[in-house]
């Protein structure tokens, strides 16, 4: 376990210090800060606007942040040599690949956690008269399950960093994650409708099988329209997070599997 | 004497599109003994660093045997034993020097600040602790790497190209900490270009060539055949045709005739013979053979496609 934390470590050190990555999350901390004075250009309320656009913000940033961190991460090693000193001394290369996967996800955490903090903060400024534990509460799941979400992707990548190049891996993955936000539901209603032609339900249920659900973790309507959008919340959330646990230990250990061999 | 490292007709080969199977190391024979400065020498693209990294386990052999510190390659218990440091490493550069040690001592489970501190002494970083790795030279991080090296108290370190880039007085400082390894009974496979530097601290060398080992053996046994130069004038023409039969090379200078006569054809025969014809010797210049020399004369056949008559397969144990 020590060698899996020391290389996370050295790799949530490096991510926080990576220019790229800063410049992505200022400009998504700007564009939060901005995010109030849109409420006059809509006809929609104030605190939806603001709710939309500012989870919207964190769900946009944090994926380019995912994409843009981890698609390099593997390649990065090999070429400055930095994985030889490494895998030199006693270390498995799993050990590797999931202590440079942790180091990832906890500089995403790092920095969602950050955009989560503004958006609080904005969230207070503008509910002036109507603060409560509560709203915050609830609009925080939101970048909770977008955190889920991430790990996912950032998984998605790693997977991939082991067997393409960064240029293609950052198409393949930000094109499947593409395809799992926008058509998951497509293909989940396809999937649910009785009149779908009986191919084209089996089409919709394999792509629903072999492509990770990215949809599910996004849950803006239930937070910003009021009243209960998803029944039974709770177990909801639990299916939700676990099917996204499991798909990441099923994509780290392709990813294992794959870079075992791999000549580096 | 144990051997550290032992391979037998250890191969590497790559399936090219165009060129087919490519042999990137082909069936080699390394022997190399414990406690032994081992130079391993070759060309760009000769196949050096493929056969560290066989060695250190982290490519797969395509076909034959090696064995490290007894065990066999990929082995993880011998990972505790050995270290590597590459050519031109990278560390990560937020970090300081003593970061670094905690970093690569946390993957050994060491977590020991008094041995950070004496091996950043050992490696002179001791007085700049708090620059960060982005702040240091090429020669300091070159330190730290050797320092990250020793993280472990390893019996077998491999160092591909130590001293390369390195300003002179850099070279030397390594150069010493190299031999130091060798008085503490560690045993260092040195790949290098740096001949000269080869020659002063290895024991023992192999000439690696197109993933061939072309020569390998003790360095003075290697280096035994220089030449004598001797300045010589007023040599009639019968006994300059004579020495030439007896291997010797001739030469017109402005000043005289050079004979350049092989270390091992006894050069006082010659001396006297010119005496003997009346002749002068205007002087007498050993020239020991050098790497260098060696080096050329294994590799250029090969690569000039000048193989026939094997001459330069060279194999002495």
């Amino acid at each position: 376990m020590r060698p899996i934390l020391a290389i996370a470590g050295t790799t949530v050190g490096e991510a926080i210090r990576r220019k790229v990555l800063l410049i992505i999350l200022l400009i998504g901390l700007v564009f939060m800060f901005v995010a109030p004075g849109l409420g006059v250009l809509s006809t929609r309320s104030e605190t939806t606007v603001l709710k939309s656009v500012m989870l919207g913000i964190i769900q946009l940033t944090a994926a380019v942040i995912a994409i843009v961190l981890t698609v390099y991460m593997i390649p990065n090693e090999v070429e400055r040599r930095t994985i030889y000193t490494i895998l030199s001394k006693p270390v498995q290369r799993w050990q590797f690949l999931v202590g440079k996967y942790l180091g990832a996800v906890a500089a995403l955490g790092l920095m969602m956690g950050l955009m989560s903090i503004v958006l609080v903060g904005v969230f207070l400024v503008q509910q002036e008269q109507n603060r409560n534990v509560t709203a915050v509460t609830e609009l925080l799941k939101g970048p909770i399950m977008y955190f889920v979400q991430m790990s996912l992707l950032a998984a998605l990548a790693i997977f991939f960093s082991t067997f393409v190049s960064p240029l293609v891996n950052f198409f393949l993955s930000g094109g499947i994650y593409l395809l799992g936000t926008v058509f998951n539901p497509f293909f989940t209603t396809m999937q649910e409708n009785p009149n779908t032609p009986w191919i084209a339900n089996k089409f919709a249920t394999l792509v629903n099988i072999i492509l990770p659900n990215f949809a599910s973790y996004n849950i803006q309507n239930t937070l910003i329209n009021s009243g209960p959008a998803i029944q039974n919340e709770s177990l909801y959330y639990i299916q939700t997070i676990g099917y996204g646990v499991a798909y990441i230990i099923g994509l780290l250990i392709a990813g294992i599997v794959v870079f075992d061999r791999k000549e580096v | 004497m144990a051997a550290a490292i032992e391979t037998k007709k250890l191969t590497k080969s790559y399936k090219s599109r165009t060129a087919g199977k490519i042999n990137v190391v082909e069936a080699l024979d390394l022997h190399v003994e414990e406690g032994e400065i081992f130079g391993f020498l070759g060309p760009n693209g000769a196949g050096k660093t493929t056969t560290i990294k066989m060695l250190l386990g982290i490519i797969y052999p395509t076909s034959g045997e090696g064995y490290v510190l007894g065990k066999e390659i990929g082995d993880m218990a011998v990972h505790r034993l050995i270290s590597y440091l590459p050519e031109r490493p990278y560390y990560y550069e937020h970090m300081t020097g003593p970061e670094i040690l905690k970093f690569y001592g946390s993957l050994f489970g060491i977590n020991d600040p008094a041995r950070f501190q004496s091996l950043l002494e050992r490696v002179n970083l001791h007085r700049d602790t708090t620059k960060t790795i982005s702040q240091y030279s090429k020669g300091m991080q070159q330190r730290i790497g050797l320092a990250q090296s020793l993280i472990n108290d390893p019996k077998l370190l491999f160092l591909d190209e130590p001293t390369g880039g390195l300003d002179p007085i850099a070279h030397r400082e390594i150069r010493d900490l190299i031999l130091s390894f060798r008085d503490e009974g560690r045993t260092v496979f040195i790949s290098s270009h740096e001949l000269s530097e080869v020659e002063l601290i290895c024991d023992r060398v192999a000439i690696i060539n197109k993933g061939v080992i072309e020569a390998q053996g003790k360095l003075t046994e290697l280096l035994k055949g220089g030449r004598i130069e001797i300045t010589v004038d007023s040599v009639p023409e019968s006994l300059l045709s004579d020495l030439r039969i007896h291997d010797a090379n001739v030469r017109n200078l402005p000043n005289g005739i050079l004979l350049d006569v092989p270390e091992e054809a006894d050069p006082n025969s010659v001396i006297d013979a010119v005496r003997n014809a009346k002749g002068n010797v205007i002087s007498v210049v050993p020239r020991r053979k050098r790497l260098e020399d060696l080096f050329v004369e294994t590799i250029k056949p090969r690569s000039s496609g000048m193989m026939e008559g094997g001459t330069v397969q060279e194999k002495t144990q």
